[in-house]
């Protein structure tokens, strides 16, 4: 671990995120279709609130990260865990750039592919040739890229005798191979991705794993969110812990994943302490 | 590590001052020395990012590829639907407007007038239509994976567009059916498309923008456009407009392009004033829409 150590502080930083915070209204996520009328209501009861930029709600926000600060080297494989809700998934989706944050900064060297959701953007009736090429591109590869790295591609999904079949009448574990494989295949230098390895079964998770070593060995980054602790302790060098929004880290990644344990632990015992990470602000309910 | 080695769990903090970071020389893996990625909270008010537009064409391509593929897969008819609605419309029209209404359309047949005008007028209530519905469409896509929100109603403009094309096929066929000459203010034509494509795009823009905060306007719409096709030119000449109100006439930005289409192909006399009203709400229009889509843009993944 030392020798790890003064060749990580020799490094620059691929990934810099510096007092990150995002903050929902509840209001706004309890109902987030308004209506228009709602809109006419609220701008004839203050005309002016639009040029402000304040939005109506009952005045309680819930603070999904606060003042998030890290940075990590090139080649790192990076676990982020917490509980359902302590804004894993949003720290991803900012460093996607799907999500803006509300106040912090990130500067990231390099690209970026994210993995959110397996085979975002399929389309069942096209086929799985076509799947390749129109997912490829939306998870933002080019279509040199794509027919570069095309057999390889199907090689690693094992569908290719229904290549030219559409993905709906693909099995569900078939589909799931495809657009892993394609995903598989991204080249950034900053790779995110969220529970990807909770589908398919044991053979095709190992695959997945063995897949993110020799991504991070090529040198680039990975940041792995997952509530699966084994797959953590196997992948991740460096364990970082979400609690309530605020980001915790210790000197091990075995510690972090004890602490997160623990937690899960204690919130089984006592339920009502789920509702922590609401902040209920000084204004009070608008009439 | 950036944490101390006894501290089991504390609030991890950023490595020194941010500043110098940057300086290091000495590397390992060779990084730009700026960020690729900046990543801020949303400012304001900015313009669209045409430069991320163009670096993302290639996705803009598969989006467009995509829907044509699907269209022509799953319906049984295929390409003929694209003909087929302008020239449904056009008997229908014929029939009652042409036939019995008896309005005049100049020194050109009926069938011929109504042709010109549905053509370019299904391209735009089409395009409007199925850009405005196109961020909810493809909430999935905005909520798992970053690229430029916009490429997603220009893609279904461009599909549009794509069907324009192939149903303009259709009035060829009939100036030749008719013994219409073709002529030199034809070569207009492309430009008044741009200028009908760039109206479509703004008011796609500005609407799927706000369908996705507020989905009524997917109910007002269909209302909207339906009114619209009446106040345009498309089954009736412009003269039937009295000249005192032509002024306000003049302000729907469709009466100039439709006017103006048909005189390109059927060779009356252009209406140069309106025309040039038209193009200047048609610009106003497209940047104050990229300015309400960008900044509306930043909410999306987190309200569709």
């Amino acid at each position: 671990m030392n020798s790890q150590t003064s060749f990580r502080l020799q490094m620059k930083s691929i990934v810099t995120v510096r007092n990150l915070s995002k903050t929902y209204h509840i209001g706004q996520l309890r109902n987030s279709n308004p209506t228009l009328r709602d809109a006419f209501v609220s701008a004839i009861g203050s005309p002016f609130s639009f040029l402000r930029g304040h939005r109506h709600g009952d005045g309680t926000t819930l603070r999904a990260l606060q003042d998030v600060s890290f940075s990590v080297e090139p080649g790192e494989v990076v676990g982020i865990i917490g509980r359902n809700g302590a804004g894993k998934s949003t720290l991803l989706k900012i460093l996607a750039r799907i999500v803006k944050p509300t106040s912090g900064e990130v500067d990231i060297y390099g690209r970026v592919g994210s993995l959110l959701q397996v085979g975002t953007g399929f389309h069942p009736d096209l086929t799985g040739r076509e799947n390749i090429f129109l997912n490829g591109a939306i998870l933002g590869m080019k279509a040199t890229e794509i027919k570069r790295n095309f057999d390889d591609i199907v090689a690693f999904s094992e569908v290719g005798r229904f290549l030219d079949t559409a993905v709906k009448y693909y099995s569900s574990g078939m589909y799931l191979r495809l657009a892993f494989a394609i995903a598989a295949h991204l080249e950034p230098e900053v790779l995110l991705l969220d529970e990807v390895l909770a589908v398919g079964d044991e053979s095709f998770q190992a695959k997945c794993r063995a897949k993110i070593k020799s991504v991070s060995r090529d040198g680039r980054t990975v940041f792995f969110v997952s509530h699966d602790m084994k797959a953590v302790a196997d992948l991740c060098g460096r364990v970082l812990l979400i609690r309530s929004g605020r980001l915790y880290e210790g000197s091990n990644p075995q510690n972090m994943i004890a602490e997160y344990l623990d937690e899960v632990a204690t919130a089984e015992a006592h339920p009502a302490s789920l509702l922590a990470n609401t902040n209920e602000s000084v204004a009070p309910p608008s009439a | 590590m950036v944490i101390s080695e006894n501290a089991s769990l504390r609030v991890s903090r950023q490595p020194e001052s941010g500043g110098e970071l940057s300086e290091s020389a000495d590397q390992q893996v060779s990084l730009p020395s700026k960020p690729l990625i900046k990543i801020r909270a949303s400012k304001r008010w900015t313009p669209l990012d045409l430069r991320e537009i163009w670096a993302h064409r290639e996705l803009l391509y598969f989006l467009v590829w995509r829907d044509l593929k699907v269209r022509y897969k799953q319906t049984l008819l295929g390409v003929s639907w694209v003909i087929l609605q302008p020239i449904l419309m056009t008997l229908v029209f014929a029939v009652f407007l042409g036939k019995i209404a008896r309005v005049p359309s100049g020194n050109v047949p009926y069938v011929l007038f109504l042709y010109s005008g549905l053509l370019p007028w299904t391209f735009f209530t089409n395009a409007v239509a199925t850009s405005s519905h196109s961020l909810i469409a493809s909430a999935e896509m905005i909520t798992k994976v970053y690229f430029p929100r916009s490429l997603v109603p220009l893609a279904a403009v461009l599909v549009r567009l794509s069907d324009f094309l192939v149903a303009s096929l259709i009035l060829f066929v009939l100036m030749v059916y008719y013994g219409r000459a073709f002529t030199s203010a034809m070569l207009l034509v492309p430009f008044l498309v741009l200028h009908l494509t760039l109206l479509a795009l703004s008011l796609g823009l500005l609407f799927a923008a706000l369908n996705v905060k507020y989905r009524d306007i997917g109910t007002v719409l269909p209302v909207l456009l339906q009114l619209w096709l009446f106040a345009s030119p498309v089954i009736y000449p412009s003269t039937f407009v009295p000249a005192n109100w032509k002024w306000l006439y003049e302000l729907n930005p469709l009466s100039g392009i439709i006017s103006g289409f048909r005189a390109a192909f059927l060779g009356a006399d252009f209406d140069w004033r309106s025309l040039l009203v038209s193009l200047g709400i048609t610009l106003v229009l497209l940047v104050y829409s990229t300015f309400v889509f960008k900044r509306m843009e930043d909410e999306f993944a987190d309200v569709v």
